[in-house]
């Protein structure tokens, strides 16, 4: 996705130049991991849309986007651990 | 229960918060950057607090609970949303922080102005943000009068309950800033968090015996409430696009996107998005207050659902004191938001209105004094609107707090995308703005439910990269500056 040098210089670009690319990874994974997760929020209906069991004190339904929002902390908290002190430099999703 | 403890209660919290919120500006230079982004200098735990206090507003202290309380299920929606809000600004909030060092912007607009080099584009921005202010924080008002009105059973006014909290409000953003803003959500973030969850909690048992229960219950006497789709208050594809809209457009409110600039590092940008999320978890006490009173008072005796939090604590027979703090609690999530959004529409009045269309630059004593001024003339506009807002007025106003998802677009080409142009940009705003509006006074139909902002999100992006291919691409050098930050 990084091409700096297509279209004269006008291209899309998601990565500064010289970003390594494991970085680029790392960013990219990221990326996807959030969007699955904003998804699933979006669409807690096709998974959870019921009632019972009933979990924790709150029924089905609600008990999955809690389930959610613990995952995704869980992941923010991953992501950004794992880009270390490196972010400073920029770059990364 | 006196209703004078309660009242005075209340009047000790305004008072502590006034003087805190006061008190954290002083000694400070008196200069642009130190009072809208506070010098570049928060650290992560107030950060946290500052952008956890915007989002716990009013329509979560009392709109959730309403919304629990009518709607069900549809009510997730809020936690979904509080929980994500943030995310996207991982992408925003360390770009626009490093553009901010390099290139001293202090607000949204001043950051994608200079990307396309229009001035008109600030002005559009500037317009738009501060008439979804006023809607915000006519919302917030509203929330103030009724906690006014349940504490002096009805003694005190409307117009006298919202007046008090927003003169409060006022007096620490005028003298505190950012800084003030910040660290009396400090304290009015955890003071609310506390509240809720006993709140929350002590319903469910002293009621149902546990929350199990009490959704057992609810589940038996109304089967359709705990679930979304059709039969219920809220369709899947409103559901759903209500959930993306508002994660997407939440970072793109310009009080949230310009606190980029107060941060003192992306590390504290990022660590505040990664503990974001909690936010959301101390909203799921502050839904049980709604579920609670389900099974407890009719919707037609109750009139407005927002009622329900105040209506319970009426009828629980709870000590004047309890009640007092409870209250002040509800009055904190308003004021916490007020002051942010307060503070915001000044530093953008001033600087993205008023500066571009003056021909001298301000100095920097001028252009902090013009703040304070619009600080104090925005509060007194929208305190008029609370007061005295009619129905054109009333859409005017929602169609401009449905748009500024439309300002998405314009994050992403600064960003992203050095081939958009000007004429790209101020085309794909208006067009989405407009359509938005074309919704909202139902000159458009609404397709399948789906909400507005979507829609004009789809149109916006397309016209962005249409019109911007049709045109001369901009300076290389100048472009290039923005994605290579």
């Amino acid at each position: 996705m990084n091409n700096n040098q297509e279209n004269g210089g006008y291209g899309i670009s998601v990565f500064k130049p010289g970003t390594p690319s494991k970085e680029k990874t790392r960013g990219i994974i990221a990326f996807i991991v959030l969007c699955v997760i904003i998804f699933v929020q979006a669409f807690y209906w096709l998974f959870a849309n019921s009632v019972e069991p009933i979990i924790w004190g709150m029924p089905f339904g609600m008990f999955f986007v809690v389930l959610f929002i613990i995952l995704e902390f869980v992941a923010l908290l991953i992501i950004y651990l794992a880009e270390g002190d490196d972010s400073t430099k920029g770059g990364t999703v | 229960m006196s209703w004078i403890t309660v009242v005075v209660i209340i009047f000790i919290y305004l008072f502590f918060v006034m003087f805190l919120g006061a008190w954290a500006g002083r000694g400070r230079e008196s200069s642009v950057v130190e009072y809208i982004a506070a010098s570049r200098s928060l650290g992560f735990f107030v950060m946290y607090f500052l952008m956890g206090g915007a989002i716990f507003s009013a329509f979560a202290y009392l709109g959730g609970p309403g919304w629990a309380y009518s709607k069900g299920a549809a009510s997730f929606y809020i936690l979904g949303y509080c929980a994500l809000g943030l995310v996207p600004w991982w992408l925003w909030g360390p770009r626009a922080l490093r553009a901010g060092r390099k290139y001293s912007y202090v607000t949204q607009a001043q950051l994608f102005t200079d990307r396309f080099q229009s001035k008109a584009l600030s002005v559009i921005i500037a317009i738009v943000s501060i008439l979804a202010f006023i809607q915000y924080i006519t919302l917030q008002m509203k929330g103030s009068a009724y906690v006014f009105e349940v504490a002096s059973g009805g003694r005190i006014p409307f117009w006298a309950g919202a007046l008090i909290a927003y003169v409060v409000v006022l007096i620490y953003v005028f003298y505190g800033g950012v800084r003030g803003v910040a660290w009396t959500n400090v304290f009015q973030g955890a003071f609310m968090i506390i509240i809720a969850w006993i709140l929350g909690l002590y319903f469910a048992f002293k009621l149902y015996g546990g929350p199990s229960e009490m959704f057992h219950q609810i589940a038996t006497a109304n089967p359709m409430h705990l679930l979304v789709g059709p039969g219920t208050k809220m369709s899947f594809a409103a559901y759903s696009s209500a959930l993306l809209v508002s994660v997407l457009g939440f970072a793109m409110w310009p009080h949230l996107f310009m606190k980029a600039y107060t941060a003192k590092s992306e590390r504290v940008i990022k660590q505040t998005i990664v503990l974001y999320p909690t936010f959301a978890i101390f909203v799921v006490p502050v839904l049980f207050i709604g579920f609670a009173g389900v099974m407890q008072v009719a919707p037609d005796v109750l009139g407005a659902p927002d009622r329900i939090l105040p209506w319970m604590f009426i009828h629980m027979k709870f000590p004047s004191v309890v009640v007092g703090l409870v209250l002040a609690a509800a009055l904190a999530a308003a004021m916490s938001t007020q002051d942010t959004i307060t503070h915001a529409a000044g530093a953008i009045f001033a600087q993205d209105l008023v500066e571009p269309l003056k021909k001298e630059k301000h100095t920097d004593k001028e252009a902090t004094m013009w703040i304070r001024i619009s600080v104090v003339g925005f509060g007194a506009v929208s305190y008029l609107v609370a007061v005295f807002g009619g129905q054109t007025l009333v859409s005017l106003l929602l169609g401009a707090y449905g748009s500024i998802v439309q300002l998405l677009p314009l994050a992403v080409a600064t960003f992203f995308w050095p081939r958009a142009t000007k004429a790209g940009a101020i085309c794909g705003l208006l067009v989405g703005v407009l359509y938005n509006y074309g919704i909202v006074l139902k000159f458009i139909p609404q397709f399948w439910g789906i909400h507005a902002g979507i829609q004009g999100l789809i149109i916006n992006f397309i016209v962005l990269i249409v019109v911007s291919l049709l045109t001369k691409p901009m300076d290389k050098e100048h472009v290039r500056k923005f994605v290579n930050l």
